[in-house]
């Protein structure tokens, strides 16, 4: 219940709180491939890299969202392949994603529509600066490497080009797409207009 | 009408005279917006509005707005007079990191985006670190910081003796003989390097090896066993692609976040998420007999699962 408490105020209801580790199993995918991370340390190092950058000036207010949960989000994004809104709709319903979240124990509560509002994953990502990822990473890295899973002895250097994509469809795209249906849909009525047998 | 590029590869015809028409009509429109966004800057140095922090952020966008909007001129006018392009061309007026990535698709219309690159093991594919650099640097470029990235995530090993980097391997890209010196300063070996097109021998004789320790002057620092090992594993575009087709399926391939900051964020969390699956595989025995061997041959013991920590959540 500890992390619950972090995170938004409405999230404790009422009832009997069901333990999340009990309903997702340990050969479950998302949860041994969030028990690989390093959590604390992971945590720690942004905590202490958002304390420097935007130090709080008041301990009054709402308590934020927790940073396990935040961070979990937005890894789980890329391994789920998911969107912001998909992944917080999915740590409401999936107790696996609850698990990789960090949350401990969840309480029952029907009415309540988000745990965490996709509108924080953005503002989280818009505070990482390039060497709190770079932290990050070595700090998976060297936590991999301690527990004896890997070794940097012989490594492999390479690039490869990624493109930028757009999440919006502009017009360009619309119309293309437009034009390429409309031909496909011609062709095919054509065909099925035209009797068997002729080529 | 002139051609371009494979016809395979989409349309490549191209009316030039059409083109130097509509370039004509575009300039004579962005002139009026170049004197808005001047005059815009004025109004926001004096409207007292704005509280200071604004203002500065107003100026600097527009600022670089207006560069933005000199540098395609220009870029646009060599163009249309079929004179070459400087080396930093403008390919996304919002976006003025992006550049052009020719790998991979010779005689073929350019491929617009970033090239991150990676260092990571060839037997399991854990990436150790990733970098994303600005436009479009040469690929030798990335090696140097990459390596600093592995050997500042090496000194954080608290528990056990800090590991390092007997050997590096890469393609015929980072063949450049002020790396290779100053990976053998760092008692880095460097026979995963290509020297030629010609393929890397897999298992060298023992004189070879003796000469290739002699040739990085590491005879000292490295023993002949390292030598075979790092011949062992050497470049292999296999292996690489393997590592490239895991992070492309986490989203590495089409970066959605915008700017080069979110490319960055992206990019990492792909990584981070890639790290988490392989280290998954490795806990639970999923591994090609392959990097099996080489595990082996590091010494790096299977993991006993029920040692494993389990407080982590």
């Amino acid at each position: 219940m500890r992390l619950l408490h972090h995170l938004q105020h409405w999230l404790s209801g009422t009832g009997r709180p069901l333990r999340v580790a009990d309903f997702v199993p340990e050969t479950h995918p998302v949860r041994q491939w969030a028990d690989t991370f390093p959590w604390t340390v992971l945590v720690a190092a942004v905590d202490r890299n958002f304390a420097r950058r935007f130090p709080t000036p008041t301990a009054r207010g709402r308590a934020p969202v927790a940073t396990r949960v935040l961070l979990a989000l937005e890894l789980l994004k890329h391994e789920l392949h998911c969107s912001d809104e998909q992944i917080c709709s999915q740590l409401r319903t999936d107790l696996a994603v609850m698990y990789a979240c960090g949350i401990a124990e969840v309480q029952v509560n029907r009415p309540q529509a988000h745990f965490v509002l996709p509108e924080l994953l953005t503002q989280f990502r818009s505070r990482l600066d390039e060497p709190l990822l770079q932290e990050l990473l070595a700090l998976q890295a060297a936590a991999a490497m301690e527990e004896g899973a890997v070794s940097p002895a012989h490594v492999v250097v390479d690039t490869f080009p990624s493109e930028q994509g757009s999440q919006r469809v502009n017009e360009a795209a619309t119309l293309y797409k437009a034009k390429k249906k409309s031909c496909r849909l011609s062709r095919r009525s054509r065909r099925s207009v035209r009797p068997r047998g002729q080529a | 009408m002139r051609c371009f590029g494979r016809q395979c590869r989409g349309h490549g015809k191209v009316f030039v005279s059409l083109v130097r028409q509509t370039e004509t009509q575009l300039l004579t429109t962005g002139e009026a917006v170049v004197a808005l966004a001047r005059t815009a800057q004025v109004q926001v140095q004096t409207t007292t509005q704005l509280t200071a922090d604004q203002r500065t952020r107003w100026d600097t966008t527009l600022t670089m707005a207006v560069a933005i909007h000199q540098q395609i001129v220009t870029q646009s006018r060599r163009l249309t007079h079929s004179q070459p392009l400087t080396r930093c061309k403008i390919v996304n007026a919002y976006d003025a990191t992006i550049a052009p990535i020719c790998k991979g698709k010779s005689n073929c219309p350019t491929q617009f985006g970033r090239k991150p690159g990676i260092i990571g093991e060839p037997a399991t594919g854990f990436v150790f670190a990733a970098r994303l650099p600005v436009g479009n640097p040469s690929d030798t470029s990335y090696v140097l910081p990459l390596v600093d990235q592995v050997q500042a995530a090496c000194a954080r090993i608290t528990t056990r003796a800090t590991p390092s980097i007997y050997s590096l391997a890469g393609d015929l890209a980072v063949n450049d003989a002020t790396l290779r010196e100053s990976l053998h300063n760092r008692g880095i070996l460097t026979v995963g390097i290509p020297r030629s097109v010609e393929p890397l021998l897999p298992t060298p004789s023992p004189e070879a090896i003796n000469e290739m320790l002699a040739t990085a002057d590491l005879h000292r620092k490295r023993t002949p066993r390292q030598g075979e090992l790092a011949c062992a594993a050497g470049y292999s575009r296999p292996v690489v692609e393997s590592i490239i087709a895991s992070l492309l399926s986490r989203g590495a391939g089409q970066l959605r976040y915008k700017g080069w900051h979110g490319a960055c964020v992206q990019l990492t969390m792909a990584v981070m998420a890639h790290n988490a699956a392989t280290i998954r595989r490795i806990r639970s025995g999923r591994l090609t007999s392959r990097a099996q061997k080489f595990r082996r041959l590091l010494h790096l013991r299977p993991l006993n699962p029920l040692k494993i920590k389990q407080g982590t959540n």
